[in-house]
């Protein structure tokens, strides 16, 4: 990061002797008028020099505010590119890291390098350069001039004491800080209280928790009057001293400085030359200290962020040649066994599969069986051991990421949406979506007429993590995303969850489950799927089964062969099924929810909406 | 024109707040005079001491020393003072604050729950969270920083009069210039300031999003895409901070220029004067330095302005949190009749909008105990009707009857304690397991939490949890699926013992292992309970005494599920069409 200032080193210097300038400039001023009080005070000063005086003057001060304005803006701007390249390369960082890492650290966490440490790292390169250079070079120059023109016994008595500003600041700021951060901390915890009972206030109300629930209030807000009250006694005092400090300086100068004109060691004009340093230097010996702050907060910053651009990411491109062809679908698992980097068990033993292209392969287990691992382990978000995941016969470690990013569609069991439109989102795969296809795939997963209904259509914005949307839209919408990107592999984890059993046969029949492909879409190769899921409806069609528990493969086989082997895949047949009329034929479902949430509604408004509407669904 | 009256009527709902206070009020006002005389000191005491003890020919060091001394006396006391004030003031504003939040959070828990549904949780906890602090920031930065601009103003201008009545008036001209140029950058500063913040959050907020979506952006291949994507927000950003940068530091400087041209302008009439004879050289000095002094004060007191604004707007909507009044009322004197279960819904009839009905002449009886399952199309009025019988709303005619008694005419309390309510999407808050189930109460033993969750059969995934029953649930219990926050809920039910329950079926599928344990545990629940149920699930409906079929706020069929069916109405056809989850997968 330092690499970064030395690279902009012209900038740097160019601002850094501006501001020096201004500040040089600013010392004369006292320097001209203390002159001027001499020559007043001698009575040889004429009209036509207050005005040559008052000229040079405003001369000064014309020059001193240009070179500060110039050289701060410059520096500022320096800085807070500073902060656009280092966010930018933050998420260019961040994209080439895996799950693994992602589990490690929560988002909170991670937004706070990008928020707070490059915005203390930018602090450091504006506002510390900046009232580095003004400051020591107001502080040399004073000194030159208190020294030469004037005494040097002056000189102590009068800085002394301001010189215990910057001690004061370095040592009483960080104190300071720690206590607001404290303070926003109570605050936060206040917040968090009132959005958990407004946001439950539906069971507040039930249970008639009005008081309990006040209790807790008082007290996060008592919290945070303590918290002020230690705050501003620290901040007082720090508030205090340095005015008092400044002001032990003047005394000695007005009370010794006196003194000394008396006895002409110095001369008047030296003594108000004196009193207006005095003056001059408070803020700045202030800002010095504030700079020592900044650069113990950067360096902490600066650590954290390089140790961050270090990090290497678990999964990435071998080194040497790469098999760089595009995708068929064949896959092969081949006694995989496998446990989460630093865990001590197994998630996975001995798996042992294979998918011809263009087959569909069922996965089926309850929570906790290695399911979703599975999927991580086929899509290389995490990396298999070597020799057990093969595609089209290679060892899935030889391909070049891309590759098998552009081969594979996946869709996560949560539904992960983006906070787009709806064309964006289905059309993700693209750079520039293409409206036909977005339709053609939603038509496919029964979500078209859906969509047409909203106010907006396909531009609806669907809010964070799509939370306009109900569940079951949610999952059809990341379907279509997949059947977008047209992928010769697709893996489906849990993704049919939330939308009901005939509207689920109607989707993966058009998905040209069965080889018959219904949609209008170029559905003509037939795509290499599996399906992951703990509903046996979501798995039946397909032309294998694996019964997944607690890692393992316990059965295996088709629909029809497994109710035949009254194993653990017949029984949880006959616990789900048991409820539905089999061998029904599919009729047009009317899905589960067709509700669209515009935003700004609380989920207790759904029940005002429905009286509104008046609409059966 | 109405809106300063509505400004100013806002800010009165502060004034019982300060009155409390006001004489520590009047006494930080005291201490702020003091101290700012004080530092205005200064400049008249150079002033004294280069006219009377310099320049003269007896020049008079012991006066020096002890106006030095002096001064030092004086120094030292308003150090005390400083402190002393920014305490005081600090101690009482919190005081105000903590007391107008606490009585902000209980009015509004004191509201029904048609304030909830007609305003967003965001900006009621905007409410109570922010506006607060900005009444906060009202009593620590405005009152004080204002008191003391103003003050120092007032006082400097009056030094200034004093010294020399012409020469000050030249100086006064200095103001105007300064608060024009103040007033107008900063007020292009705040608009910048809003934009900064607009276009900051949309930056974090899709960093946000990548980061928790980075597993679909890597599978999908786009990282360069939203990688461009950010750069766009992250540019915005960037030019709009570099413009705000250039407009702070040109008014810092700007306000400096004017100083120095106003110490030039000194020089010049002052020069000419002292030359003539008609001002000292201390007089001309004390100018220098106070002009010097003008432009602080101004530049705060036109910082101060946001914070006003601020403070204004936060109050006016504090004032109309304070003037809603709750819908429900409890009755005076109202009394509970002996409970049993029994619900009558008697012509009942609901519209949440005049004019918009939702319910329809309802007419209903329930036993006690029996078990009503309550299905219909989406929008159909179900969930309305259990608003009633929980009293979350009120009808608009005819009446609720809990065990004889208009549910009008419940004491509030006991009404809540007689229904209960399991919903489908349960809230659970930060705190242990059992502080969850039992809902705070710490009057409820530990053990009857454990009982319940026993009987329920919750303990086996309580236990499974890293501290068991103590377990502080992260993040409100998101971390716990769907079928197990329901378990927690039903504990909690039979926890808080209703002798109504209410259950509002969720209608996402479950694992198989946790839909059996759910059926049981709503079986256990149910005994000896009258069980109201929002029915989705086959099994569920199968199991009820009586199955109630509504249709557009009107009970089209009443019967068991076999008897329905062989109707081969409405029900039958709801069946047929799917809206039943035909799984109870």
């Amino acid at each position: 990061m330092l690499s970064y200032i030395y690279r902009n080193r012209l900038v740097y210097s160019v601002a850094v002797i501006i501001i020096a300038t201004s500040s040089l400039l600013s010392v004369l001023i006292p320097r001209v008028l203390g002159r001027f009080a001499d020559r007043l005070q001698h009575g040889n000063l004429s009209i036509a020099d207050t005005a040559g005086c008052a000229g040079v003057l405003i001369l000064l001060g014309l020059g001193r505010v240009t070179a500060a304005w110039t050289g701060r803006t410059l520096s500022h701007r320096r800085g807070r590119i500073l902060t656009y390249d280092l966010r930018r390369d933050l998420l260019q960082k961040w994209g080439t890291l895996s799950p693994a890492y992602y589990h490690g650290h929560s988002t909170g966490e991670l937004l706070s390098h990008a928020l707070s440490d490059v915005e203390v790292i930018r602090e450091f390169a504006t506002m510390g350069i900046n009232q580095a250079a003004a400051g020591l070079t107001m502080l040399t120059a004073v000194l030159y001039m208190m020294v030469v023109h004037g005494d040097w016994r002056l000189t102590i008595v009068g800085l002394g004491p301001l010189f215990i500003i910057p001690v004061l600041v370095r040592y009483l700021g960080p104190k300071i800080r720690t206590q607001s951060t404290h303070c926003q901390e109570a605050l936060g915890s206040m917040a968090q209280t009132v959005e958990e009972v407004i946001g439950g206030i539906r069971a507040v109300k039930a249970f008639g928790n009005e008081r309990v629930v006040i209790g807790q209030f008082e007290r996060k807000v008592d919290t945070i009057v303590a918290e002020k009250i230690r705050f501003v006694r620290n901040s007082s005092l720090f508030g205090a001293l340095v005015p008092l400090m400044a002001n032990l300086g003047f005394i000695g100068v007005l009370g010794y400085g006196g003194f000394l004109t008396i006895t002409r060691v110095i001369t008047l004009g030296d003594y108000v030359a004196f009193t207006l340093y005095i003056a001059l230097l408070r803020n700045p010996l202030e800002h010095l200290g504030q700079v020592l702050n900044v650069i113990q907060r950067a360096s902490a910053s600066l650590n954290r962020i390089s140790e961050l651009m270090q990090v290497v990411p678990a999964v990435r491109d071998r080194e040497g040649a790469l098999l760089d062809r595009p995708l068929q679908g064949t896959l092969s698992v081949n006694g995989l066994t496998f446990r989460y980097p630093g865990t001590k068990r197994d998630v996975l033993t001995d798996i042992s599969f294979h998918v011809k292209r263009g087959k569909t392969l069922g996965i089926i287990g309850p929570m906790g069986s290695g399911k979703t691992t599975l999927a991580d382990l086929l899509l290389r978000l995490y990396d298999p051991p070597e020799g057990t995941v093969f595609i089209d016969g290679a060892d899935i470690l030889q391909y070049p990421l891309a590759r098998l990013r552009q081969g594979m569609a996946y869709v996560p069991q949560d539904g992960f949406l983006f906070s787009t439109t709806l064309t964006e989102n289905i059309g993700f795969s693209d750079e520039a979506p293409d409206p036909e296809r977005v339709k053609n795939a939603a038509r496919i997963t029964a979500v078209y007429e859906n969509i047409e209904r909203f106010p907006e259509g396909f531009a609806t914005e669907v809010g964070e993590r799509g939370v306009r949307l109900s569940g079951g839209q949610k999952q059809r919408v990341a379907i279509a995303r997949i059947i977008y990107k047209d992928a010769p592999i697709q893996i489906l984890d849990d993704s049919l969850s939330a939308i009901d059993t005939n509207t689920e046969r109607q989707i993966l029949r058009n998905m040209g489950d069965k080889g018959r492909p219904k949609a209008r879409l170029s559905c003509k190769d037939k795509k290499t799927t599996i399906i992951i899921s703990h509903r046996l409806s979501s798995v039946q069609q397909a032309d294998e089964i694996l019964v997944l528990d607690d890692g393992r493969i316990v059965e295996r086989g088709d629909h029809a062969g497994l109710i035949k082997a009254g194993g653990p895949y017949a029984r949880l047949w006959q616990m789900q099924a048991g409820l539905t009329e089999e061998g029904s034929p599919g009729r047009p479902g009317l899905t589960d929810d067709e509700a669209f949430i515009p935003p700004g509604l609380t989920e207790g408004l759904a029940a005002m909406q429905a009286g509104l509407t008046e609409e059966v669904a | 024109m109405s809106t300063q009256v509505q400004s100013q009527g806002a800010l009165r709902t502060l004034l019982p707040y300060m009155r409390i206070y006001r004489a520590r009020l009047a006494l930080v006002l005291c201490l702020v005079i003091t101290v700012v005389l004080i530092d205005l000191a200064q400049p008249y005491l150079v002033k004294e001491a280069i006219d009377r003890y310099l320049v003269v020919p007896n020049s008079n060091a012991e006066a020096i020393f002890w106006m030095a001394a002096g001064y030092l006396g004086m120094s030292l006391l308003s150090f005390g003072l400083t402190y002393y004030q920014d305490i005081l003031l600090q101690y009482a504003g919190q005081a105000i604050v903590r007391s107008i939040r606490v009585d902000l959070f209980k009015h509004i828990q004191k509201l029904s729950l048609r304030y909830f549904d007609q305003h967003s949780a965001g900006s009621i906890i905007t409410n109570v969270v922010n506006d607060t602090e900005s009444i906060n920031n009202f009593f620590t930065q405005f009152l004080p920083n204002t008191l003391r601009g103003c003050l120092s103003l007032i006082l400097i201008m009056f030094f200034m009069l004093r010294l020399d009545i012409p020469i000050a008036l030249y100086c006064f001209l200095l103001i105007p210039i300064v608060l024009i140029i103040s007033l107008s950058l900063r007020r292009i500063l705040s608009k910048t300031y809003r934009e900064i913040r607009s276009r900051l959050s949309a930056t974090i907020a899709f960093l946000a999003e990548n980061l928790t979506g980075m597993a679909i952006v890597q599978i999908f291949n786009q990282e360069a895409k939203q990688q461009r994507k950010f750069d766009e927000k992250n540019k915005a950003l960037l030019d709009a901070t570099i413009f705000e940068n250039r407009i702070n530091v040109l008014l810092n400087n700007l306000t400096e220029l004017v100083g120095d041209l106003g110490v030039a302008a000194l020089v010049w009439f002052g020069g000419r004067a002292v030359i003539q004879g008609a001002v000292s050289f201390g007089v001309l000095y004390a100018f220098v330095g106070y002009v010097r002094r003008f432009f602080q004060p101004i530049n705060i007191i036109t910082q101060q302005f946001n914070v006003l604004q601020s403070s204004i707007v936060a109050s006016e909507r504090i004032a109309r949190t304070l003037r809603e009044q709750p819908e429900i009322r409890e009755l005076q004197g109202a009394s509970a009749p002996s409970v049993h279960g029994r619900v009558r819904f008697e012509q009942v009839s609901l519209a949440y909008r005049p004019g918009h009905p939702v319910l329809n002449k309802i007419q209903l009886a329930i036993q006690a105990g029996e078990r009503v399952g309550f299905v219909g199309a989406s929008g159909a009025g179900k969930s309305s009707l259990m608003n009633l019988v929980t009293r979350f709303y009120d009808v608009t005619a005819g009446a609720v009857v809990i065990d004889g008694k208009d549910v009008r005419e419940w004491p509030l309390d006991a009404l809540r304690q007689t229904v209960g309510i399991v919903q489908q999407d349960v809230t659970l808050f930060s705190g242990t397991i059992i502080d969850n189930i039992r809902f705070f109460r710490e009057e409820i033993p530990a053990e009857r939490v454990k009982e319940a969750c026993r009987l329920i059969g919750a303990e086996p995934l309580i236990l499974k949890q890293a501290k068991g029953y103590d377990t502080m649930l992260s993040e409100r219990g998101s971390t716990l699926s769907a079928g197990e926050r329901q378990l927690l809920s039903f504990a909690r039910v039979l926890v808080f013992d209703p002798k109504i329950l209410i259950l509002d079926e969720a209608t996402a599928s479950l694992d198989s292992n946790t839909e059996a344990i759910l059926q049981a545990a709503i079986h256990r629940v149910s005994q000896g309970r009258t069980l109201m149920v929002i029915a989705h699930r086959l099994s569920t409906v199968q199991e009820m005494d009586a199955i109630v079929v509504l249709d557009q706020g009107k009970i089209v069929e009443t019967g068991n599920h076999h008897e329905l069916l062989r109707r081969q109405g409405y029900y039958w056809r709801l069946h047929q069409s799917g809206i039943l989850l035909e799984e109870a997968v």
